[in-house]
Formats: structure tokens, C-alpha cells, sequence
């Protein structure tokens, strides 16, 4: 064959050609067309996703809902019913929400901040040859168990930690354990690494031609970096605070080991309704609830993503 | 610059260095260091509760993974064949499988789970010819099947955008040639896709082996390791938790170690 | 009390106690600590000779290899557990909760796996009604003797005649105070609420529990520990929210916050209380005297027991006199059998934390079965939770 043929030829010939397999192959199975046959492997590869999906997102999704409308069973759990009392109930976790929606942001934002200078230095600072194993010792934490090195928090914020040896400088009675201070120094630790890869992915693929060129034409490096790096990078920065934000918002661990029980988050609510109170039905309306939020808080990430990206291509043109 | 880099370094480091420090304490308390022993390794190893757990929670990491990685890439591949319309909502479901908070999929498994053994138990035992009627419980499947709505469609999306990436005109051309599909396939298609489906295969077995909160809903009466940890710092820690902290440590050090140099391999051969 | 048992003794019962308190520190090894006080000799011989343990339940019927128990925190001697391990064969894994509530929530979702837990009094008339737990059958608890248990403890196991749960230990809830660090000198719920405001700001624990975090404010208030009328429950919430922001935490597992003092004062159960002043003095536990809890803790089995034979085995040799005192002298919790209390060193009895005065006991109420299941009740400690 000196030159390919035209798609449509050639996808023609292909479906002959397989046509003639299948009936050279299996004289005694050629019902097939090769239409319903492409039909049936799209069906086989997709169908095991499929049904996993819905027997296990959406009918359980669908459960919540269904259960959201319900009312608490007297000793507790579930009892069939329809009402819109617990909805009309979600006040009563204001603060709960409030706390999350407020923290959650407040953390992936200063986690941003920390992790932006890291990234930038890794991107564009540092030589290829320690590059990699700099980024991996940014990731190996992030390997580790959340768990335990929130445990490691709970110690060093505790009285034998930081505030014991706050106490050999001769300030008395440091309180930082179970604060919302406290839950916020989780949250950025523990999300630190989530945050910086997607930002260094995105400033490694920046062109450094494009930052000598800023220099050379005379801009100083505060202007390259507002008017290039940044912009530039911004892709890199909207993932990682879009991902950072909706997992802080289903956060229940760091609040747990750090707040004591005194700072809530809508995970603790959760749990607190399904494996303590044991009210279904209105835990099953915060859940609810919640989904609603994270995709809400979603949408406008990505809206401002695509306002961010539809600008720059403008000004680059 | 670069102090600010090492100082954060340093924030990220310091308390995994005081976990592993702690794990070699010779006294009983994780706050007290009063000597250097080895002993809470020995004692950790021959806990059987702590060793049952581990093992749970590996069988159960490798499972989900294993089925995410099968099963999210084979949808993938199907996606490409699907209308528009079809697969929009196929990418709206996957999509929302990322999305939704850990904490939600448990709840929403554990109170969809119990409604359903709640009607099929008792269903089973009235049909049940013997004695001892199988009954479902909470266990194994149901954190596998919940861990691995997340996996799949991590995979699934990895997978996505490594086939859009790939050229078509290669796979044209082996079907030019008199390929099978099948054979296209194996030799053209799933060498270039491996790498991500195999970044995807790790990044799964991760998130299942780290899980807590999706676990802790509905793991009836198995204990992963995640779990025995959350259970041991309410009751009282000793440093036998830091030393299995930091063997699992060491351990996704070594694995880390080992992917990376697996995939650096493979990119070169590209 | 009989004279003999503690003269054949191998070391005095000031020395048991040094030792004791010894090993729990890690200053000597658990064998220093057997070997010296002939209980490793003792355990050596009857687990060469169950036997000597009595059952039948053992000799022969297959236990498996290991067993679940939900219980509270610092609740059981570790080596109450090791040696039945070394009786019988089974590990046994222990399960600990803050709350009656937690426990029932696992039970209603199914499969939790105990074979054996722990409830308190007010509880077992409702895991009856729901069918959760299972009437037990006292031929293999032959250890069990009904008559040397104090009815007045023992009689909310039993539902219709039929026995659903043996007694564990009573006990009662007060608070702990480390009184090196707080000067003022609370007796009353209504002072430990008024402290926690003032001096304690940012130091002072409550139960994550409704039971007790409720009735306590109800108390201080004036009025019943196991209220369930809106207008008490409204003045109580309104109190509790009132302090929240002044407390260090909301948990049940005090003991690691009072002994690394990041915590100053509790609300405390009796055998946290016993350890803690145990192993420091300063940790003192006071009953309130405008009200409490008293309460009796039982044992218990699930109906979907995965190992009932296993169950039964720990439960028959919990309630071994010979057991259950090392228990109690480990956990600091007054015991309802006279039999164990015969056995127990002076140290322990005149201990006023865990056996006070009839005088300090009388304010204290036993929990009532509807604040389990009282809607309001969840409702207000899941809105002080997250306020």
C-alpha cells in the first residue's frame, strides 16, 4: 500500500473486511450485521461502569432523597412519610454550615497562598535534576495516612507541645488545640499537597521564553509575573482551589481530631445524625442539601474558569 | 524564596517525623519520650486485630482498584462509541461520583444498603430450605462497591483523555492492514493507554486504602485500617499506632519509588 | 471480710498497690509485675487446669478464634483479656464507645459484630423492645450468682421474670477537678457550670452524651436528671450553648486531655475518676450535690451475635469472683456482687470515689429509659453540637 485511502473508503473496507473475518471465522454465527455488532460492544464495555453507577449512586442517591422526605422513626432511624419538615429544619445546623462555608474557602485560600510560591519555586526555580524528587517529597504526605498525621497535630497543638514550650519563654496558659484555628492549620496541612500539583503542572508548561521576553522588553519582574506567570497559571490554580474547596466541604476528620467536638462541619452533622441521634431522615435532608451545595460551588468554579480562559484567549488575539 | 520553601517543607515534614519518632518510645505513652526501644514494631506485627485490619484494608484496596481500573477503562473505551447525548450523561454521572462528598456515599450506601437487607433478609429465610439462610450484611462488598464509585471514574476520566489524545491515523492504519479489532486494540490502543490506566490503578488503590469516612459507614463489622486507627485514638494511643503509621509509610514510599520508575520507562519508550 | 485471704497472700495489699500502680506507669514489666504478686503463678495454674475456672461452657464447645466487645473507654484490666485468651483460646477485640446512643445507632444498622457489649441500665428495656438483644441463658453462666447481687442494681436486667443482661459494675457520674490548677472548689453542678464560665474558661470537658451532658444541665437548673418536658429541655439547651464556647471539648474520653492537663476539669464517670486520682492525686472527683447519675453498666448479647458461644464464655468468666476483682481493681468501678467485694483489698473499698457514702448518693438518679429514645433529647444535644 503506497497511500492510505480516503476515511470513508477505508472505514467501509474495514467493516468488509471484519464482515469477512466474522463469516470466514464463524460460518455458523453470521447473523451479525456489523452495526449491531459495534452496538453490542459498546453495550459490553460500558455495562459493567453502568450498572455499577446505578445500583450504586443512583439508587442510593434516590434512597436519601426518598428518606429526606420522611420523618425520624420513634426509636430512631427511618419512618415512611412525606413532609418538608426537615428542610424547613435546616436551620438549626446554621452554624454547621456556616462554619464549613466559611472555613472551607478561608483554608483552600490560604492553603493557595502557601502552596503557590511552592509550586512557582519547583516550576521555575529549580534545577531539572532535583525537580523530581522535590516534587515527590511534596506528594509522599499526601501518601500518608490523614489520619495519623492530624494525630501528630492533635500532640504538637496539645499541652505538651507547643504551648509547653511556649511556657519556657514565660507566656502561660496557650490555648490551640480544639479552636477553629486549630482546624484551620489542619486543613491547610492536610490539603497542602492536593494544591500545589495542579498548580505546578500548570506553571511547568509555561513557556520561559515568554518570561525572557517580558524581561527583555523591559517589564520588572513583579509586572511579568502579574501580567504572564499568573494569568497563565490560573487553569493550574482554578483546579486545585475548585478541588480543594469541595473536598474541605465534605471534610468530617480534621474537625473531629482538631475541633474537639466544638467546631462543626457538615460532616460531623452527618455523622453525628446518622451514628448518634440517629435521625435519618433529617441527616438524609443535610446530605441532600450538601450535594446541592458542592455542585453549586462547582459550577461557579468552572464558570469563573471558563470567564478566566474566554478573556485570555481575547487578549492574546 | 527559598527559606519560605524549606520552611514549608519542613511544616509538611515535621509532624510525620515526630509520628515516626514516637513509634521507637520505650514508655507506654505517645507524649512521653522516655527511651529508644524497638518494641511497639513487635507489638504491632503480632496484634491480630491490627494485622486483620491491614489485611482488609489491602484485599479491599486491590479489589477496588483492580475492578476500577477494569471496569473504568473498558468504559472509556465504550464512551468513544456513544452518541452525544449519551454520553453526556454518562460523563454527568461519573462527574458526580467524583463530586459528591466521601461522607455522602457512605450515608447514602449504608441507609440504601440496610433498606435493602432489611426487605431480602428476611425474604431469603422464608425461602431458604435449611436452617442457616445466607444473610447479607454490611462487609467487604459494600465498602468495595463504594470506594469503587470514586476509583472507576477517576480511571475512567484519566483513561478519557489519554484516548483523545492518541493519534488516529495509527489505529486507521492497522485496521488498513487487516487487523481484527481485537488486534488493533491489544497492540496499538492498550500499549499507549497502560501508563494512565495504571496511574489510575494507583491513584485508586490510594484513595480506598487511605479511606476513612466512607469505611467508617459501612464496614459492619470489618475493621480497616483507617478505622482501627480513628478507633485507638479514642481509646487511648499507644505507640504501636505510630509504629504501624510509619510502616505504612515506608511502605508507600517504596511503592512510590517503584511506580515512578516504572512509568519513567515506559514514557521514554514513547 | 474474711482475715485468712489476706494473710496467704504472697505481698501486702500496700505493695499490690505500689506494684500496680508501678506497672501501669511502664516503670516495670508486666512479669515483674505478675511474678511479684503471685497473680501470674495463679493465672499460670488455672489455665493448666480450666477446670478449676468451673463452666462446662468451655470443655469441649467450639469458641472460635476470636470475639468482639463494644465497651466504654478505660473500662477493662487488658489482661482480664489476655488470659482469657490464654483460657480459651479466643482474642478478644475491644470496641470502645462514648455513648449508649453510638452503641444503639451500630446495632439498629445491622451486622455490628459484637458478641458480647455493654449497655447501661436505662437502656436494656428498649434494645428488648426492638429485639436487639437476646434473653440470656443462665445454665451457661454458671458463675453468676443471683443472690449475692444487690437488687437494687441488678433489677433493670431483668424484663418479665426473664434475665436480659447481667450486671457489670454500678457507678455514678460527677466531675473531675485538678485542683492544682483551679482554686474554686465546686460541689455542685450548678458551681461546675459557673467554673467552666469563669476560672476553667477553656478547660472544662462535657460528655459527648446525651444522658449526662442534658441531665447535668437539667440538674443545675434545678430540675430532674431525666427530664423530657420542652420548656426544662429549652432552659438546659440554653444554658449548655451559653458555656460551649468556654469549654476545651465535647468527648467522653477525657482521660488523655486531664492527664496531659490541656483539660482541668470533667465531667467524669467513676472509674475515670478511681484512675485518675489514682495516678494523680491532684485529679480530684466530686459528686454534685444538687444531683447526678447513678447508674449500673451491664453485659449484654446482640441478637445477631456472630460468635454467641464465644459471648457467652467471656461473660461466664467476667463474672468469676476471681476475674471480676482484678477487674475492679484495675477500673476503679464499684462491683454489685458482695462476693467480689469480699475480695477486694481495703485500699479499694474505703476508697470514697468508688464506694461513697450512701449520704452523696442519695441526689443521684438512675437514667430513664424514654431519654434514649426521646426525639427532643437527641435533637438538643445534636443542635448543642453544632451550634
Amino acid at each position: 500500500m503506497t497511500s492510505l485511502p480516503s476515511c470513508n473508503a477505508s472505514s467501509r473496507f474495514r467493516e468488509e473486511a471484519s464482515l469477512l473475518v466474522v463469516t470466514n471465522q464463524r460460518t455458523s454465527r453470521m447473523a451479525l450485521s456489523p452495526d449491531t455488532r459495534k452496538r453490542l460492544i459498546t453495550a459490553a464495555l460500558v455495562a459493567p461502569a453502568s450498572a455499577w453507577l446505578f445500583v450504586f449512586l443512583v439508587l442510593p442517591f434516590i434512597a436519601i432523597v426518598v428518606f429526606s422526605f420522611g420523618e425520624r422513626a420513634p426509636e430512631g432511624g427511618y419512618q415512611a412519610a412525606f413532609t418538608f419538615a426537615q428542610f424547613a429544619n435546616l436551620g438549626s445546623r446554621a452554624a454547621a454550615f456556616k462554619n464549613t462555608l466559611v472555613l472551607a474557602p478561608i483554608g483552600s485560600f490560604v492553603c493557595l497562598l502557601v502552596a503557590y510560591p511552592v509550586a512557582y519555586y519547583l516550576a521555575v526555580k529549580v534545577s531539572p535534576q532535583y525537580r523530581l524528587l522535590l516534587v515527590s517529597l511534596v506528594v509522599v504526605p499526601f501518601w500518608t495516612s490523614l489520619l495519623v498525621r492530624t494525630y501528630a497535630w492533635m500532640y504538637i497543638l496539645g499541652a505538651r507541645g507547643i504551648p509547653h514550650l511556649l511556657e519556657f519563654v514565660g507566656i502561660e496558659n496557650v490555648r490551640l488545640l480544639n479552636t477553629p484555628g486549630a482546624v484551620l492549620l489542619g486543613i491547610v496541612y492536610g490539603y497542602l499537597p492536593l494544591m500545589i500539583m495542579p498548580i505546578y503542572v500548570s506553571l511547568e508548561k509555561l513557556d520561559r521564553r515568554l518570561l525572557e521576553a517580558s524581561a527583555d522588553l523591559g517589564a520588572r519582574p513583579l509586572s511579568t509575573f502579574f501580567g504572564i506567570t499568573l494569568p497563565l497559571s490560573l487553569p493550574g490554580v482554578m483546579t486545585g482551589v475548585a478541588l480543594v474547596t469541595i473536598l474541605l466541604l465534605g471534610e468530617y476528620l480534621i474537625p473531629q481530631l482538631l475541633g474537639g467536638g466544638k467546631v462543626f462541619f457538615i460532616g460531623n452533622a452527618l455523622v453525628d445524625l446518622f451514628l448518634q441521634s440517629r435521625n435519618w431522615p433529617f441527616g438524609s435532608a443535610i446530605a441532600v442539601t450538601l450535594v446541592v451545595v458542592v455542585v453549586i460551588v462547582l459550577l461557579v468554579a468552572m464558570r469563573i474558569a471558563w470567564r478566566v480562559a474566554g478573556t485570555r484567549q481575547v487578549d492574546l488575539v | 524564596m527559598r527559606g519560605l520553601v524549606t520552611a514549608v517543607y519542613l511544616f509538611l515534614y515535621t509532624p510525620i517525623a515526630l509520628v515516626v519518632l514516637f513509634s521507637f518510645n520505650a514508655g507506654r505513652n505517645a507524649s512521653d519520650f522516655t527511651g529508644f526501644s524497638t518494641q511497639w514494631y513487635g507489638k504491632a506485627l503480632s496484634n491480630t486485630f491490627l494485622m486483620e485490619a491491614l489485611q482488609n484494608s489491602l484485599i479491599i484496596a486491590l479489589t477496588s482498584a483492580a475492578l476500577a481500573a477494569i471496569f473504568g477503562t473498558m468504559a472509556a473505551l465504550g464512551m468513544e462509541r456513544l452518541g452525544a447525548k449519551t454520553r453526556a450523561v454518562f460523563d454527568g454521572l461519573f462527574a458526580a461520583a467524583i463530586v459528591v462528598p466521601g461522607v455522602v456515599i457512605g450515608i447514602a450506601t449504608l441507609v440504601a444498603l440496610v433498606e435493602v437487607f432489611g426487605f431480602i433478609n428476611p425474604a431469603l429465610a422464608a425461602i431458604w430450605p435449611g436452617n442457616q439462610p445466607p444473610k447479607l450484611t454490611l462487609g467487604y462488598g459494600s465498602i468495595i462497591a463504594a470506594h469503587g464509585l470514586f476509583t472507576m471514574a477517576l480511571v475512567t476520566m484519566i483513561v478519557k483523555a489519554r484516548i483523545a489524545s492518541l493519534g488516529r491515523d495509527i489505529v486507521e492504519a492497522s485496521s488498513d492492514l487487516y487487523a481484527t479489532p481485537l488486534t488493533t486494540f491489544r497492540q496499538i490502543v492498550l500499549p499507549q493507554i497502560l501508563p494512565s490506566i495504571l496511574a489510575g490503578f494507583l491513584l485508586a488503590f490510594t484513595f480506598s486504602f487511605d479511606d476513612f469516612i466512607i469505611a467508617f459507614f459501612v464496614a459492619g463489622s470489618n475493621t480497616t485500617l483507617p478505622i482501627y486507627v480513628f478507633a485507638s485514638i479514642r481509646r487511648g494511643v499507644t505507640p504501636e499506632i505510630n509504629a504501624i503509621a510509619t510502616m505504612v509509610l515506608i511502605a508507600s514510599l517504596a511503592l512510590i519509588l517503584i511506580a515512578r520508575f516504572l512509568m519513567r520507562e515506559r514514557t521514554t519508550t514513547t | 471480710m474474711s482475715k485468712d485471704y489476706k494473710d496467704n497472700l504472697p505481698i501486702s495489699a500496700n505493695g499490690f498497690m505500689d506494684e500496680f500502680m508501678r506497672l501501669k506507669r511502664g516503670s516495670v514489666s508486666r512479669r515483674h509485675f505478675l511474678g511479684i504478686t503471685g497473680l501470674g503463678l495463679a493465672t499460670a495454674v488455672m489455665s493448666r487446669f480450666p477446670g478449676a475456672l468451673s463452666t462446662p461452657a468451655y470443655a469441649g464447645e467450639d469458641l472460635g478464634t476470636q470475639m468482639s466487645i463494644a465497651t466504654w473507654p478505660n473500662y477493662h484490666d487488658p489482661a482480664t483479656f489476655e488470659n482469657f485468651k490464654a483460657a480459651t483460646g479466643v482474642a478478644v477485640e475491644v470496641n470502645v464507645f462514648g455513648s449508649n446512643e453510638e452503641m444503639l445507632a451500630k446495632l439498629q444498622a445491622g451486622a455490628s459484630g459484637w458478641s458480647l457489649f455493654v449497655p447501661t441500665n436505662y437502656t436494656i428495656s428498649t434494645y428488648h423492645k426492638l429485639g436487639l438483644i437476646d434473653e440470656l441463658d443462665l445454665s451457661k453462666i454458671v458463675n453468676f450468682s443471683q443472690s449475692t447481687e444487690s437488687p437494687r442494681f441488678t433489677k433493670e436486667g431483668q424484663i418479665d421474670g426473664k434475665t436480659y443482661a447481667l450486671p457489670k459494675n454500678w457507678g455514678t457520674t460527677g466531675f473531675s477537678v485538678n485542683t492544682s490548677k483551679i482554686k474554686a472548689k465546686p460541689t455542685s453542678w450548678k458551681d461546675f457550670f459557673e467554673v467552666a464560665q469563669t476560672e476553667a474558661d477553656g478547660r472544662a470537658m462535657v460528655h459527648d452524651y446525651q444522658l449526662t451532658t442534658i441531665g447535668s444541665a437539667l440538674v443545675s437548673l434545678g430540675y430532674g436528671f431525666n427530664s423530657i418536658k420542652p420548656e426544662e429541655l429549652a432552659k438546659a439547651e440554653e444554658l449548655l450553648i451559653k458555656v460551649k464556647p468556654h469549654l476545651f471539648a465535647i468527648n467522653s474520653d477525657y482521660q488523655p486531655a486531664m492527664r496531659a492537663t490541656d483539660a482541668w476539669m470533667t465531667m467524669c464517670w467513676t472509674n475515670d475518676g478511681a484512675q485518675l486520682n489514682r495516678d494523680m492525686p491532684e485529679l480530684a472527683y466530686i459528686l454534685g450535690t444538687d444531683g447526678g447519675e447513678i447508674w449500673t453498666d451491664y453485659y449484654a448479647i446482640p441478637k445477631d451475635a456472630p460468635n454467641k458461644a464465644a459471648g457467652y464464655a467471656l461473660l461466664n468468666y467476667l463474672m468469676d469472683p476471681a476475674n471480676a476483682v482484678k477487674e475492679h481493681i484495675a477500673n476503679g468501678a464499684p462491683t454489685t456482687d458482695s462476693r467480689v467485694i469480699s475480695l477486694l483489698p481495703k485500699e479499694i473499698t474505703s476508697n470514697k470515689i468508688v464506694y461513697p457514702d450512701e449520704a452523696s448518693l442519695t441526689p443521684l438518679e438512675f437514667g430513664a429509659a424514654i431519654t434514649l429514645t426521646d426525639p427532643g433529647r437527641a435533637e438538643l444535644m445534636a443542635r448543642f453540637k453544632s451550634a
